[in-house]
């Protein structure tokens, strides 16, 4: 049982990685100290940093990571394109948009939930713009129409943030570079609630869809034979992955890497039937970004490294790894 | 954003001529303009360490670095500015047409402007300026705006190619004695712990060996970043919680999660303080006060 024990071996990683993420930060304490807080005890500043930082933080890194790969593995199977990610329809591009624009007006300090609000609208932007544009040419959605729809109003996204960090003080393009690189470090256990509230019943929508997306993958005019309503499906699961990228995008910055590997990596793994792909990819994917995140606190602290840093280095070579069996059992 | 129309490529190449013309062949003395010195050729060694002969006094500069805009202002040279950066804001240099941003400007309009000198940003952030007014045979000085020491060392500097050297003397004397009075206020008070942070997620704060450390030094605190490796970095939200800083100084506009210094005062300053200039001792009296509070008058 080859999917048992994968299964049962990311549970056990998913909760390493969530008990690694609540023990260590950039600020050293003590498993007991750690452990007094969580029965209620330790100091105010053990306690802030435990159950206001590092917990809520944790948890963004289990849905963030969890969505993007879920995301990517939807993306990869409806338009049936191998460098598929939650970011290619321009959703980055829109929440990096209403991001920078903010921090470029110098509103991003008035309140802590306008960047993540305005990061939301501009993918949600993106999102409507290209489902437009990839709807207008007939009565059905046309996933090559879509993708290049994505294409351009993604470079339209990123004229518009040049245009904008030209207009805009140093200290502006630095946050808003920085913004655009992704982190965790702005988790907030509202950031959690939101994010949780949209990846969860999407991710159980999504995961409901993986016998029609199985058809999808090898093509619709198979999947219309076989009696899946290919319009209503691809429409659905479509918005939905859209919609987790976009809370995860708002949260938590643009994190490359994940949506994309992640899906591949499972699938090499344990194959491409999306009844395990879809739930292995968000605990894959749960898993690595939350181990991601860990490193990226402690590697240089007191100095953070930009996550999408970790995900590449740590990524790549796993990767590769992966790559390299695959291709070794197929010859 | 307005920009001045860009001259014609064919007059730009005139000036460009002309200029080299005066270039080449100004090694012999040359009457000054009327009201200004004799003018002579000197050898000033520039914040890159580039020597740089130029023939002095400057009659018109273009200053692509804020804060030798003020440094000439605070030298009494106001009239000698023809061209200044987009992030110039004082009323008086409002008229005086922009170049664009202080790196990578637009050489066009430096061009048309005709200066004699022109201020740059030092470190060789911007290789490509320096470059093209070298071809185009402009004389340039590069002024670093880093520290107190830089913005002595600039109004030195500035004085001496403006010809207003016994006021560059007198305004940095008066910047040191400025300077010992607010330590002199400050002693015996408490030394409040201070953060400086410049916003973003994870939060980026001011580390040792920037002007804000400096600043806060000579105001009486302590940079609770002190140890940093760098200039300014990103540092995981927990060190400020255990950092535990009285004071969180912001820029205006930073974000900021106050929950996590819950015991912290957090004060937005003025925006000037990531600049140093002539004023050094104005702004570090101001942040004294500021992180005193109430116990400082």
């Amino acid at each position: 049982m080859k999917r048992l024990s994968v299964g049962s071996g990311l549970v056990v990683a998913l909760l390493a990685a969530v008990v690694l993420g609540v023990r260590f930060g950039s600020v050293p304490l003590s498993t007991h100290d750690v452990i007094s807080v969580l029965l209620g005890g330790g100091d105010a500043t053990q306690r802030t940093i435990v159950l206001s930082i590092r917990m809520p933080r944790t948890l963004l890194g289990v849905f963030v990571g969890g969505g993007l790969a879920l995301a990517g593995a939807t993306f990869q199977a409806l338009l049936r394109n191998p460098l598929a990610e939650p970011y290619i329809l321009g959703i980055s591009g829109g929440a990096s948009v209403g991001a920078v624009l903010v921090i470029a007006l110098g509103l991003a300090g008035t309140s802590s939930a306008l960047l993540p609000l305005a990061a939301f609208c501009g993918a949600l932007l993106a999102i409507v713009l290209v489902f437009r544009v990839a709807t207008s040419t007939g009565r059905s959605m046309d996933v090559r129409v879509l993708l290049l729809a994505g294409v351009v109003v993604a470079a339209f996204f990123s004229a518009c943030i040049a245009f904008i960090l030209s207009m805009s003080r140093a200290r502006t393009v630095q946050s808003a570079v920085l913004w655009i690189m992704g982190s965790l470090a702005g988790a907030e256990w509202r950031n959690v609630v939101v994010v949780a509230t949209y990846t969860v019943p999407a991710a159980a929508v999504l995961m409901g869809l993986a016998r029609p997306l199985n058809l999808m993958a090898v093509g619709e005019e198979t999947a219309h034979y076989l009696g899946t309503d290919v319009e209503r499906v691809k429409r659905i699961a479509l918005g939905i992955a859209a919609l987790i990228t976009a809370a995860g995008v708002a949260v938590a910055g643009v994190i490359g890497f994940v949506g994309l590997v992640v899906p591949h990596a499972v699938r090499l793994v344990v194959g491409s039937d999306h009844r395990t792909l879809l739930p292995f990819s968000f605990l894959a994917g749960a898993a690595f970004l939350t181990l991601a995140d860990v490193l990226a606190r402690m590697a240089l602290a007191p100095t953070e490294v930009p996550i999408g840093v970790i995900t590449a280095f740590v990524g790549v070579p796993i990767f590769l790894v992966l790559l390299r069996r695959s291709l070794g059992t197929a010859t | 954003m307005k920009r001045r129309p860009a001259p014609r490529p064919l007059s730009s190449l005139l000036v460009a001529l002309t200029l080299a013309g005066t270039a080449s062949c100004s090694d012999k003395p040359q009457t000054a303009k009327p009201g200004g010195a004799e003018a002579r050729r000197i050898e000033v060694v520039d914040a890159d360490s580039t020597k740089v002969d130029l023939t002095v006094p400057v009659h018109r500069v273009v200053s692509l670095v804020p804060s030798a805009t003020q440094t000439l202002d605070a030298l009494g040279a106001r009239s000698l500015l023809v061209g200044r950066t987009d992030f110039d804001t004082a009323t008086w240099s409002a008229d005086i047409p922009s170049v664009g941003g202080g790196l990578h400007p637009s050489v066009e309009t430096i061009v048309s402007l005709h200066p004699d000198l022109v201020i740059l940003f030092g470190g060789r952030q911007d290789p490509q300026t320096p470059t093209r007014l070298d071809e185009l045979g402009i004389p340039h000085i590069a002024i670093r705006p880093d520290r107190i020491a830089d913005v002595k060392r600039s109004v030195e500097i500035l004085g001496r190619v403006t010809g207003h050297l016994e006021r560059a003397d007198s305004l940095v004397s008066s910047m040191d004695r400025e300077l010992a009075a607010v330590r002199t206020e400050v002693t015996g008070l408490p030394h409040p712990r201070v953060a400086y942070v410049l916003g973003g997620q994870p939060p980026w704060v001011a580390g040792p060996g920037t002007y804000i450390d400096e600043l806060i030094g000579i105001a009486g605190g302590i940079n609770v970043f002190a140890d940093l490796d760098r200039l300014y970095a990103p540092v995981s939200p927990e060190q400020l919680v255990a950092r535990r800083p009285d004071v969180v100084l912001l820029p205006p506009g930073a974000t900021f999660d106050r929950t996590l210094v819950p015991g912290a005062r957090v004060e937005t300053v003025n925006g000037d303080l990531e600049r140093p200039g002539p004023d050094v001792a104005e702004q570090a009296r101001g942040l004294a006060r500021l992180i005193h509070g109430s116990e400082h008058s």
